[in-house]
Formats: C-alpha cells, sequence, structure tokens
C-alpha cells in the first residue's frame, strides 16, 4: 500500500514520542542481543574467515536481516525513553528518497559522491584529517595543512581543539561552541592557504 | 557579511548512539540542517564484539543501523565505522569483516552514499599505522564504499598523534585496489593482516605532529617519509603494487 508521507527526522521524533516505552538496559542487553541472534540464525548468516565476502546470496540475506532487524526492533531514543517503529514500505520509499549522487566542495576541489556498484575503476572519495583527534590549538592549522597538501586528499575531516583561548572546551558550554567556531576557521583558512580553498570540511 | 561557519558545500557530521539507538539532542541538530538545505552525514559506529555478539550479528546491526539513517534521519550519506571491543581500532580482522560484509551487501541492493572511518592501533610514523591504514582502504574500496574518511591514528585519542601521510596512504592503497578482483584482494588482506595482529598488546603509539613534520616548511621528515616508504615495500610484499 503507498505511504501517506516519507519518514523524516520530525515524524520519527512524534513516534518516539508516542512509541513503546522501555528501559534503556533491556534495549541493550536483551531486545538488541536476542533479536540479532535470532536473525543470524534464521538467515543462515556464516561469514567463514573471508574479509570481503564473495557469497552473493549471503549479502542478499544479509540485506534482508538487517531490514528484518529494523522491521522488527526499531530504533530506541536514549532520552525519551521510547521506541519508534518503522513500516517495509517506508523503508524501500525511503531508501528510493535517499541521495544517489552528492556534490562536495566548490570551484576547482569540487568533487562528486556517486554509487561505486562493487569495486568500481573509479575511486573513492578521500576525506583526510585527525577524524576527531584532540589537537593543540597553536598546531591546528599546521596539521590540516599536512593534509590538505596531499593530492589524493579531495576534503577535510577536521581534529579537535581540547582547549581555547587556554581553557578547556567543556562539553554543553559556550566554550564548546567556540571551540568550534575556532575549528572551522582554522580549517577553512589551512584549506586557502595550501591553494585549496573550495575544499569541503 | 562575514561567514564564519560551515558552508553548504561541507559536510555536518552527527553520530547515532550503539546499538540502534539515538538521542533528541541528534534530531535536533538533523532538524536544523535539514531545513536548511545542508548536506547531513550520520556517523553509526558498531562495537564489534560487544553486547550484541559476534561478526555476523554486528554486521546485521550496522545494516540495520544504516537503513535508519536514510529512511528516518534525512541522510545524505552514511559514515560506518565497526570499532572493536577489546583494542579500539577499526583495523582489526573482524572489524574489516563487518565493515566489508555490511557495505557489500548494502551496496548490492541499493543505491545509498557509504563511508568508513578509521581508527588505528598504533600511531602516526609507525609502518604498524600505514598497514593498518592500507588494509582498511583496501577493504572498503573493494566492498564497494564511495567515501573513505580518515586517519584518526593512537585510536584518535592521544593528543598530537596526527600525520597527512596517514590519509596519503589511505588514498594510494585505495586507488590501487580499484578494479581489482576480490579473490586476489583476500589473499592481499590476509598477507597485510598478518604483519600487524601478532602486536596489537604492543602496538607503538608513534609520534606527534611536531616531531614529523617541519612547523614552518609543513614537510614530513625523513623519518616519517622513510617509514612510509618502507610499508609501501611490506604492502608490495604482500602481493599489492603501487
Amino acid at each position: 500500500m503507498a505511504i501517506g508521507k516519507y519518514v523524516d527526522v520530525f515524524e520519527a521524533y512524534d513516534r518516539f514520542v508516542n512509541g513503546q516505552k522501555m528501559t534503556e538496559q533491556e534495549w541493550d542487553y536483551t531486545v538488541v542481543p536476542r533479536n540479532a541472534k535470532m536473525l543470524k540464525e534464521s538467515y543462515d548468516l556464516n561469514f567463514g574467515h573471508q574479509i570481503i565476502p564473495t557469497d552473493s546470496e549471503m549479502m542478499d540475506r544479509l540485506f534482508m536481516a538487517g531490514m528484518d532487524m529494523l522491521l522488527s526492533t526499531g530504533i530506541f531514543c536514549q532520552d525519551i525513553g521510547r521506541v519508534m517503529n518503522i513500516e517495509e514500505e517506508e523503508i524501500y520509499q525511503g531508501l528510493k528518497m535517499a541521495p544517489r549522487k552528492l556534490t562536495l566542495g566548490t570551484g576547482k576541489e569540487k568533487v562528486t559522491c556517486k554509487p561505486r556498484r562493487g569495486n568500481s575503476l573509479r575511486k573513492p572519495v578521500i576525506i583526510g584529517g585527525p577524524t576527531g583527534a584532540p589537537i593543540s590549538e597553536s598546531i591546528l592549522e599546521t596539521a590540516i595543512a599536512s593534509y590538505v597538501q596531499e593530492p589524493m586528499v579531495d576534503g577535510i575531516v577536521s581534529g579537535v581543539l581540547n582547549t581555547i583561548n587556554g581553557r578547556p572546551a567543556a562539553t554543553n558550554s559556550p566554550w564548546e561552541i567556540k571551540a568550534t567556531m575556532s575549528e572551522i576557521r582554522h580549517v577553512r583558512e589551512a584549506t586557502g592557504m595550501a591553494g585549496r580553498p573550495g575544499m569541503c570540511i | 557579511m562575514v561567514k564564519n561557519g560551515m558552508r553548504n558545500y561541507d559536510c555536518h557530521e552527527c553520530s547515532q548512539l550503539n546499538e540502534l539507538k539515538v538521542s533528541t539532542q541528534f534530531m535536533n541538530m538533523i532538524a536544523g540542517w535539514h531545513l536548511s538545505g545542508d548536506t547531513i552525514m550520520i556517523e553509526q559506529m558498531p562495537i564489534m564484539g560487544g553486547y550484541v555478539g559476534g561478526v555476523e550479528e554486528t554486521a546485521i546491526c550496522d545494516v540495520a543501523s544504516t537503513l535508519s539513517s536514510f529512511v528516518a534521519f534525512n541522510c545524505d550519506i552514511h559514515l560506518d565505522g565497526p570499532i572493536h571491543i577489546r583494542w579500539g581500532n577499526t583495523t582489526n580482522r573482524q572489524s574489516l569483516q563487518v565493515a566489508a560484509h555490511a557495505a557489500a551487501a548494502l551496496d548490492a541492493n541499493t543505491d545509498v552514499l557509504l563511508a568508513n572511518q578509521y581508527y588505528t592501533l598504533a600511531g602516526p610514523c609507525t609502518e604498524m599505522c600505514f598497514l593498518e591504514t592500507a588494509a582498511q582502504a583496501i577493504t572498503d574500496t573493494v566492498s564497494g564504499r564511495e567515501l573513505l574518511s580518515g586517519v584518526a591514528s593512537a585510536k584518535g585519542v592521544s593528543k598530537d598523534r596526527v600525520g597527512g601521510l596517514d590519509a596519503r596512504m589511505m588514498g594510494e592503497a585505495s586507488s590501487a585496489v580499484c578494479g581489482m578482483s576480490i579473490e586476489s584482494i583476500n589473499r592481499i588482506l590476509d598477507n597485510i593482516l598478518y604483519r600487524y595482529e601478532p602486536n596489537y598488546s604492543t602496538a607503538p603509539i608513534g609520534k606527534t605532529f611536531q616531531e614529523i613534520y617541519d612547523l614552518d616548511t609543513i614537510l614530513p621528515t625523513a623519518e616519517y617519509l622513510e617509514t612510509y616508504d618502507r610499508a609501501l615495500n611490506v604492502i608490495s610484499s604482500c602481493g599489492l603494487d603501487f
């Protein structure tokens, strides 16, 4: 049956508010492990020793097991303390709506991300950077420049300033916001100074 | 007007919680970005060996979490990162297996955009860090992912232990395997993993950025470059031509 409306973050919030109550402990220690184990058995999944799979039928079964996990288990919201559920048709419609192409960066640094479909000859987009590792204020810009100057790198993922103006960038404080804004400025400056001002960050 | 923050060609990132779990803070950030037309990358790092169980159970949760990003939370690209409960890296055999199987399953059945992120056990300027990075880049590329994001060397928790050559290795290893057959790649991966798996409990923490780059010229030190070259030779001896 056709769906009335695609699920988005607002619909998801409403479903959480009206969803089934549950404790986080029950979710973590009972519901999720029990359902994952049950689905592993019912979809006959055994990866063996291969790191990258060659059994396409098993990959289809894994996909269906993941679908089934989402359908049968739902998603839990930690601070609302309730579960939202989603219907099969909503998953298929949501997947149809998902972007098949993404453009990152601008000007000469613009890169396009689109499905590679297996191990295509087209290389993935390379985003370089410290990936959230803590970095001193005094070297952030220089450290980021060390990634920007690598020709293989298409975009930047920043590190994290754990101090700002010498103060701790405490979570849920204005200093956290200042540290975040400062990170963006440093990264942007690094991309510009290395001659790649249009890089995605 | 001065534009201080993110721009519409940048990518906003926020994270689901483990496993199949979110918070209102997560949804609030997404709501703002979605209404502003921003690009949204949703991250979720399934815990391999945690309360969910082994590789198969973790991969099932990985697929389900990825699907939920796209069908409920306005995601443009999903950032994976199965992480080992004991070692805290994404480059161990089980994490690579989970990432590869989840990516291959999603790639074969959908058109969604898939990314993965890198947490190595060893720190910068070590052969092990480069080998770990190469192993994951090879795995992600061959299993069909569209974007690689890294590297948080020394598990991303040690201050200033970062360096641009790690990303160079990620890109070089990825490019080197594009189009290759899975069978040959699995043999190469086994060979690379055998080189660093025995060293988990003694993984070198590596050096700080200040120790491996000239801070004025932003050139890597000879030691950093030599370590990179040595790692390339090891990977070549494992069967991969650069």
